[in-house]
């Protein structure tokens, strides 16, 4: 895929990225003091995070804003070629028909390189990590000091109901082997719910 | 094109309209079932035998975690279900239901040694049997592979359906992408895995065709005749299709966040699977255990599911009986395509009628013990029999 005219726009975000991390970004990563030094700390994290985020987000962006280029400028030469230039209300369902498949072509090959792969899967990560900083955030600064349960508590439950069914359902499968083993005592089968047959 | 063509469009779009406007009512999966078996989210449902003695081996079907089981019963006169049953088939299905924060720790284990397990059971109490038919659709087709694998001994037949099983392939957009994701980072923080982020992924592999090429191509599929009953009758089923396939794409169940770290960790980036490394609870499965007969069913144009993701499952698995069949449709059209009805269920039921005779019954000499049997099994459990 030929080189759009993104690149410029690349080059001003990194160079705004490497004065920010030379600059601010230092500021904020450095070491907090007092009471406050660790909700601070955590807090100034979010910068870091954030900016990690934007970055990874621009990238996406000036990528996705690259291929939109280029399908517009194959879109183009199609034109001039299969529709000779001629866009009119008569040929509106050509135009579309050759819109969508050559939009769809040069996606693919983007969305099918190795690069996007990477750049997804940074974006995505350094997007998880912005919202799990954000709900570690909310839980800290505004859900535990006025009492009220977090994901975290609720997922320690979830974990705690998981591992007690587990272990349910491994002693019900033994009492179901040896009830087997002495078919004198018949009995329902806990933890299996049998419905009649209608 | 002309004027005309274009005041049959305003008349197409404005049929379509209509149709829309007036919310045609539609129902999916209306083949009759009982639910036989609950077990937390999962359910075991029973269809209705629709001929007076099926063939005695019954089927299971281990639909993906991934969206609805309802696929394979769309609409009656596109449903793999229906047909099975019409080719004398004794069908169950397992529907996983939509799990919540309750279920973000279940893992692959808690699914095949688990749920799988107890449905099979369920079945082999219910019909007298040591050994069932495993037929697994798509992501559910890994599972029962592994099933297969770790309870031979309870599977006379596997059939997979489109099953990826080979994950280190670069014909499908998700396997590339797959590579490059932290599955950590988005399990640890959502837990439960929205199914609209992975349904947000499917929409990316061909973004223009699913998200608007599609929209337009509903209107277009319009007839335009005036005062005609027949075509009325045939634009309104056009759109009651469509809704059935829109509903059934976007009702797309959130996943298990352990069982979602470890598919995508093990197979799709690791590839563990295919290379006999994989491990549930400790226990290695080891596809060479796969001994029983196997019919491995693809689709020539699958972008999820590329054939070479299941072609491999044959050479490494140990069975003499195994047979591959590959028809020239795509991922979802295998169910509901108009080949789906003529040439894919047709195919696998011409396979499994022969297997489907209970084991040391192919004489039919121990039928009658086998009846003898279920009779003594259900007198002991207390069971009502019908």
């Amino acid at each position: 895929m030929e080189s759009s005219g993104f690149e410029s726009t690349r080059k001003f975000f990194d160079i705004w990225l490497k004065n920010y991390e030379a600059t601010y970004g230092r500021l904020m990563d450095m070491p907090a003091l007092g009471p406050a030094r660790e909700k601070s700390e955590k807090l100034m994290k979010e910068f870091s995070i954030g900016v990690n985020l934007y970055a990874a987000g621009m990238d996406s962006n000036i990528n996705f804003q690259s291929v939109f280029m280029e399908a517009m400028r194959r879109m183009r030469e199609k034109m001039a070629t299969e529709m000779e230039g001629e866009i009119s209300p008569e040929k509106y369902k050509e135009f579309y028909k050759i819109w969508v498949e050559t939009y769809s072509e040069t996606f693919k090959e983007f969305l099918s390189s190795g690069h996007f792969a990477s750049d997804m899967g940074k974006f995505m990560s350094y997007f998880m990590e912005f919202q799990k900083h954000n709900r570690e955030m909310l839980e800290e600064n505004y859900l535990k000091p006025m009492n009220l349960p977090t994901k975290t508590d609720i997922d320690e439950i979830n974990k705690e109901l998981y591992s007690l069914k587990k272990t349910v359902k491994e002693l019900t499968g033994k009492i179901k082997e040896l009830s087997l083993m002495n078919p004198s005592k018949k009995g329902e089968d806990p933890g299996v719910h049998q419905t009649e047959e209608k | 094109m002309n004027e005309l063509d274009l005041l049959e469009d305003y008349k197409k779009f404005k049929q379509g309209a209509e149709l829309f406007l007036n919310s045609p009512d539609f129902s999916v999966g209306t083949t009759p079932s009982e639910i036989i078996y609950c077990e937390d989210k999962m359910k075991l449902v029973h269809y209705i035998p629709t001929v007076e003695k099926p063939h005695a081996v019954p089927i299971l079907i281990v639909y993906a975690l991934v969206n609805r089981y309802y696929i394979l019963d769309l609409q009656p006169d596109k449903s793999v279900i229906k047909k099975l049953l019409d080719e004398g088939f004794d069908v169950y299905i397992i529907d996983w239901g939509y799990p919540t924060g309750m279920d973000r720790y279940l893992t692959i284990d808690d699914y095949v040694n688990g749920y799988v397990n107890n449905a099979v059971d369920n079945i082999r109490e219910k019909s007298g049997l040591d050994k069932i038919t495993l037929l697994g659709v798509c992501q559910g087709g890994t599972l029962s592979v592994m099933y297969a694998a770790l309870h031979p001994e309870k599977v006379k037949n596997l059939i997979t359906l489109v099953t990826p099983v080979n994950f280190d392939t670069d014909k499908g957009l998700l396997y590339i992408w797959a590579r490059g994701l932290d599955v950590d980072r988005i399990v640890d923080y959502y837990g439960i895995v929205p199914g609209d982020l992975l349904n947000s992924g499917f929409l990316l592999t061909d973004p223009f065709r699913l998200m608007i090429d599609k929209y337009v191509g509903i209107f277009e599929r319009i007839e335009c005749k005036p005062n005609d009953t027949a075509c009325s009758l045939r634009n309104e089923e056009t759109v009651k299709n469509f809704l059935r396939m829109e509903k059934w794409i976007f009702d797309s169940p959130d996943q298990a966040g352990e069982t979602f770290r470890q598919f995508m960790k093990d197979c799709y980036q690791k590839n563990l699977l295919i290379k006999n490394k994989m491990e549930l609870n400790g226990k290695k499965v080891n596809l060479k255990k796969i001994s029983m007969p196997l019919l491995n069913v693809m689709a020539e144009f699958d972008h999820l599911v590329p054939n070479d993701a299941s072609v491999p499952l044959n050479g490494a698995v140990s069975s003499s009986d195994k047979e591959t069949l590959i028809f020239p449709t795509g991922h979802i059209g295998i169910f509901v395509g108009s080949k789906s009805q003529k040439e894919v269920c047709p195919g696998i039921a011409r396979w499994l009628k022969p297997r489907s005779l209970p084991d040391g019954t192919e004489n039919g000499k121990s039928e009658k013990a086998r009846q003898v049997k279920l009779e003594r099994k259900r007198k002991n459990r207390g069971l009502k029999v019908k």
